[in-house]
């Protein structure tokens, strides 16, 4: 087996029928599936964008929140049932180009929640940088800035293997 | 005998005035967040609109410099159709009025 990175994924790889194998380290990511199913249940009801738009009629709006709502449930629900048995058996995840789209989703989800509940005063420098001093934060936050850059680094594998494969096609 | 009488002269009116509140050109704009990456954002507005590389990242980087950027102008109704697409894809985006007539 290749050596896994230090955010505990390992390099992915897309197969002829256009699937991608994402491989991660069992003990890296299990202790981050607790915050984000903390995470799925406060998104439960709740969009992880609030709608802006203001001028929409009533019954409009309530038609695009129950199916903005429930597409983002099915994401949740979807990224989740990804970490099953087999998963904790070889550490694999394998999508296709549809349900990899929902991953990339759930994903985006649950770092803008992460992002407004839990780690509102961390400075978006230090965020999106990566830079933040993991002995300083209290072990409790830990874990959920690891979950914060670990779905970002799904996302960002993902998406370059995407592009490859659309540049093969 | 029960006698059921239906007033509709109000809605023609309400259609109208929704109509005209409606009509003409509507810019669908998305707006900056600190979280979405760079390349979710590309990748995004790729797959939306169908912009080639170059000019997912122009947009992309006037979103991420300006704080927003104008992704398509046109009718209502499709504006409102990406723009629900968009926030599927959770990127915050708003409607606005072309206001250059």
């Amino acid at each position: 087996m290749p050596t896994p990175y230090t955010n505990g994924t390992f390099p992915p790889f897309w197969n002829a029928m256009k699937r991608i194998e994402v491989r991660l380290s069992v003990s890296v990511v299990a202790p981050l599936l607790d915050v984000i199913r903390e995470m799925a249940t406060s998104l439960s009801e709740n969009l992880a964008v609030p709608l802006k738009i203001d001028d929409l009629d009533e019954v409009m709006r309530e038609a695009w929140v129950e199916d903005l709502q429930r597409e983002q449930n099915a994401d949740l629900e979807f990224l989740l049932g990804l970490f099953d048995e087999e998963f904790f058996r070889d550490g694999a995840i394998q999508l296709d180009e549809k349900t990899a789209d929902r991953v990339i989703r759930a994903c985006a989800a649950v770092r803008l929640r992460l992002r407004s509940e839990r780690l509102p005063d961390i400075d978006e420098a230090m965020l999106e940088s990566g830079d933040v001093a993991m002995n300083e934060l209290p072990e409790s936050r830990r874990n959920v800035f690891l979950c914060y850059i670990f779905l970002a680094t799904l996302q960002e594998l993902i998406i370059q293997h995407l592009d490859m494969g659309e540049t093969k096609a | 005998m029960i006698r059921v009488e239906a007033r509709t002269s109000a809605a023609p009116e309400l259609a109208t005035e929704t109509e005209t509140r409606l009509a003409g050109l509507w810019h669908v704009i998305v707006i900056n967040d600190p979280v979405n990456l760079m390349s979710y954002v590309v990748m995004v507005l790729r797959k939306i609109f169908g912009f080639d590389d170059a000019k997912a990242r122009k947009h992309m980087l006037e979103v991420h410099e300006a704080g927003r950027s104008i992704v398509w102008s046109g009718e209502r109704e499709p504006a409102e159709a990406y723009a629900n697409t968009l926030h599927q894809w959770h990127l915050s985006a708003v409607l606005e009025r072309d206001e250059t007539d």
